[in-house]
């Protein structure tokens, strides 16, 4: 009887370890393979036709480094759909190991647990140095505090400028630390009507809002740790009443692309990442064509400066993945990088996060070889000081609806001429009110 | 051994546990396909706090720990049993398995903990240890609560899931698992009723059985009493025996002698003056009768010696009575002589052999002696008894009826006795011996 006993015992625990052992050398006896998530096409919603030329490089580059690691992607997502393929792999437990991280996505992504984080890495890589990184751009992947994404490519904002209307005008191109009166005063000069049909046709700016004017007045609208807005601020309310005043000059009339297209527009806020587009070849024949025009800085306000808000694309690693080792050195080879780095001046639209490459006379080499001699390609070092200087979407869970209500009511206290103080007091309740719930 | 109801209410409680397990995990992994296929995956993460590790992975963790949680239950329940050593360790390995199970389902089922507390019910007797248990497992079924981690902690949320669903789905959806979460804490009171019964019915069994023993205890404690009084009374009866057998001897020796002694000498009073001759005659006859008289009253004597004496010889008497006692007690006693031939007259053999027999009782029964020494010697015209025992002697002596006994014995003869209580104690006799010519 003791003797079944301790046989049925023994065989049990000799399955047992024979389970375990099978699946050790299992696992230990293939070749790595580390899945990358990324999306085909531009991140700045340009055309794009390179989007896995810098990829497929430091695939190839990382896979000849690393003997037994393959490195795979899926192919064909466009950026519309990343998200939710991304969502979906997160709920299947497919995370890939290393990823892009959309904007929209990054703090939720954060907050739930998925992306690594990133501060022990970077501290014990003795390799690795993160101040050569934009501030801004590095500034973009943390997380109350925490660095949960490393930046990619980073592209600012630059006030587009029809240099063909100011000229006409008699108004010459306004330096780079130019004000919101310098603004007001050429607005205010080149707001007619051309054609003598009683409407205005001609105006100062397109498409810029309350929000531009408010970081460039030093206004701070979010409270990260407190999860609040705060419109009642002077500096926002000095913004709202600036924008206001601009609106006003246009006597009810509504401007549009199809305005700014034909060059009857003076300033439109645009991406780095247009300009580059529209600037070179072949995008260039297809939009903007009847008038020259240039980037500049946005005005500053009475207590701000000349800056705009910078985009980044993330790169993180998940934080369940099992080749943390590799996938840091992916993560790596892909944003910190310098020869990368420089692919992003060459095969995409934005600019590097890196303060060496961004500023280096090859990318502006690189720059000037698609633009015709006669235009003046942007000054590097204007670039670097935009990007460096610029302001980063606040860290704030529902950031992206907070910022369409303020916009609603905001467009509302401009259209219908309301009381900007008391106004903006009330939508400050109703935008906490939401935060909190 | 536990009772078959034991083992079938455990095995019911293993079989809704591993249907509550499996209906969190199958569901999440089900649902979560719902999801991706509905092309809402993006919409659902904005909605939670936490996301499982890996769906699918979790059904076959949590299947293979509880192929272990069952394991243990087989070793316990049925190789092992009484092997407390095992039933520790596998009590141990269940409570951690079902952390770690509570753990994967991220506290939304911590049911499990009760299968533990069953068995730590079962399994633990009465002492610290098992309070000790206890407490543990309830503390980690208080703490492991989804509500309460998850104010801590991000946890995903098996509600979460069920809110895919349309309201209806959902109801019945909610109601099943809150079902198999009611139906398995129902049957873990129901257990425990069932065992706190079991324990009471053992409670009163023993509290039975220790009542009818007492109650034995107290009747032989009176039984033993009686047989105390009945052997007193037995020492009574014999004794009266002997005094009545004492009085008919006397009445019909020397009653009968002494009858026809005096009616003889009235006869030979009335006589004597008239005819002298006859007197005489009558005299002579008289004289006779009196020393058939003599040796009637020797042979009733003799009737009433001690068995041994009677049938052996004194030093034989001696050593066979030494044996008797030295066999019945833990008591050495050393007999030594240096007379030769220990042959005496009747009374005196007698009178030697009960001063002895007394001592040795009085030394066996008073003094607690381990040790006994027994000395007879010769002198003039006399010899020295001594009987010396290393019990706890007596310095207070009182008389007792068998030194008073002794004392008697010896002064018949014309002999002295000393008791001595200081060293163990000491009888010294002295007795003076009629060396008569028939004793050689």
């Amino acid at each position: 009887m003791m003797k079944t006993k301790y046989i049925i015992v023994t065989i049990a625990l000799l399955v047992l370890v024979a389970v375990c052992a099978g699946a050790y050398i299992n696992t230990n006896s293939r070749t790595i393979v580390l899945e990358f998530g990324m999306f085909a096409g531009s991140n700045w919603d340009v055309a794009n036709a390179n989007s896995y030329v810098i990829i497929d490089k430091a695939i190839e580059r990382f896979e000849k480094e690393h003997k037994n690691v393959k490195i795979h992607y899926y192919s064909g997502i466009l950026k519309d759909d990343y998200s939710e393929w991304f969502s979906k792999q997160v709920l299947l437990g497919k995370t890939p190991d290393v990823f892009m991280i959309l904007s929209n996505d990054f703090n939720q992504f954060a907050e739930l647990g998925i992306l690594k984080n990133l501060d022990e890495l970077v501290n014990n890589d003795k390799s690795f140095d993160k101040d050569k990184y934009f501030q801004t751009a590095l500034l973009s992947g943390e997380y109350h505090g925490t660095q949960y994404a490393l930046p990619y490519e980073t592209v600012p904002t630059l006030m587009f400028v029809n240099k063909t209307l100011l000229e006409k005008e008699g108004i010459n191109v306004p330096r780079s630390d130019w004000t919101w009166d310098d603004l007001y005063d050429i607005c205010e000069k080149v707001t007619k009507d051309i054609n003598g049909d009683g409407i205005i046709d001609q105006f100062g700016i397109y498409n810029y809002d309350w929000l531009d004017a408010a970081r460039t007045n030093g206004a701070v609208l979010f409270d990260e740790n407190e999860m609040k807005i705060d419109l009642s601020n002077e500096k926002v309310i000095e913004a709202v009443k600036f924008i206001k005043s601009l609106y006003a000059l246009n006597r009810e009339q509504n401007v549009t692309q199809e305005d700014f297209d034909s060059g009857n527009v003076v300033f439109m806020p645009l991406s780095f990442a247009d300009y580059r587009t529209y600037k070179t070849y072949p995008y260039k024949i297809k939009k903007y064509l009847n008038f020259q025009w240039d980037c500049i800085t946005f005005p500053a306000g009475k207590d701000g400066g000349n800056i705009s808000e910078v985009n980044t694309l993330l790169m993180g690693i998940s934080s369940k993945t099992a080749h943390e080792e590799l996938a840091w050195e992916f993560l790596k080879l892909l944003t910190y990088d310098e020869e990368i780095q420089m692919d992003i001046f060459r095969y995409s639209q934005g600019a590097s996060v890196l303060k060496n490459v961004t500023s280096s006379m090859e990318a502006e080499l690189i720059l000037q070889e698609d633009i015709e001699e006669s235009e003046k390609v942007i000054d590097n070092l204007l670039l670097s000081r935009v990007i460096e200087e610029g302001t980063v979407a606040p860290k704030i869970l529902k950031y992206n609806e907070a910022i369409t209500i303020a916009n609603g009511g905001i467009q509302e206290i401009i259209r219908y001429d309301k009381n900007v103080d008391s106004s903006l007091k009330i939508l400050e309740r109703k935008i906490n009110q939401f935060l909190k719930q | 051994m536990q009772g078959k109801k034991f083992i079938q209410f455990k095995i019911l409680m293993i079989a809704i546990n591993l249907i509550a397990v499996l209906f969190v995990t199958i569901f999440i992994y089900i649902t979560t396909q719902k999801i991706c296929n509905n092309f809402i995956a993006r919409e659902f993460i904005n909605r939670v706090d936490a996301l499982p590790w890996k769906p699918d992975r979790n059904i076959i963790i949590s299947i293979c720990l509880f192929g272990i949680l069952i394991f243990s239950f087989i070793i316990r329940e049925f190789i092992y049993p009484n092997n407390s050593k095992v039933v520790y360790l596998s009590l141990l390995i269940d409570f951690v398995i079902s952390i770690i199970i509570v753990c994967i389902l991220n506290f939304n089922y911590n049911g499990i903990l009760f299968l533990v507390i069953a068995n730590i019910i079962t399994y633990t007797k009465g002492n610290k240890g098992r309070y000790l248990l206890m407490a543990i497992s309830i503390m980690s079924i208080l703490i492991a609560d989804y509500e309460m981690i998850s104010i801590n902690f991000r946890l995903y949320s098996i509600n979460d899931y069920i809110s895919f669903y349309d309201s209806m789905t959902q109801q019945y959806l909610l109601g099943f698992f809150n079902t198999v979460i009611s139906i398995n804490i129902l049957i873990f009171i129901i257990y425990c009723i069932y065992v706190i019964q079991n324990q009471r019915g053992t409670i009163d069994e023993v509290n039975h059985l220790y009542e009818q023993l007492r109650k034995a205890n107290e009747d032989l404690q009176k039984a033993n009493e009686q047989l105390k009084e009945y052997s007193k009374i037995t020492e009574k009866m014999g004794e009266t025996r002997e005094r009545n057998r004492l009085a008919r001897e006397i009445h019909d020796t020397l009653g009968h002698t002494l009858t026809g002694i005096s009616a003889g000498i009235d006869a030979c009073l009335t006589m004597v003056d008239k005819s002298p001759e006859d007197t005489k005659k009558q005299l002579e006859v008289i004289s006779r009768v009196t020393r058939e008289g003599i040796n009637e009253i020797r042979r009733s004597v003799n009737k009433l010696r001690p068995d041994a004496l009677e049938r052996l010889s004194l030093e034989s008497a001696i050593h066979k009575m030494i044996i008797e006692i030295e066999s019945m007690t833990h008591t050495h006693i050393y007999f030594e002589s240096d007379v030769k031939n220990l042959k005496f007259a009747s009374d005196e053999e007698d009178a030697i052999y009960r001063v002895i027999q007394e001592s040795l009782t009085n030394a066996i029964r008073h003094g607690k002696a381990s040790q006994i020494w027994v000395h007879i010697k010769g002198g003039q015209g006399e010899i020295i008894l001594t009987v010396k025992d290393d019990g706890i002697g007596c310095k207070d002596m009182k008389m007792g009826f068998g030194t008073r006994h002794i004392i008697e014995r010896i002064k018949m003869l014309n002999g002295t006795v000393e008791f001595d209580g200081t060293d163990g104690f000491t009888v010294t006799a002295k007795i003076p011996i009629r060396w008569g010519e028939e004793y050689d």
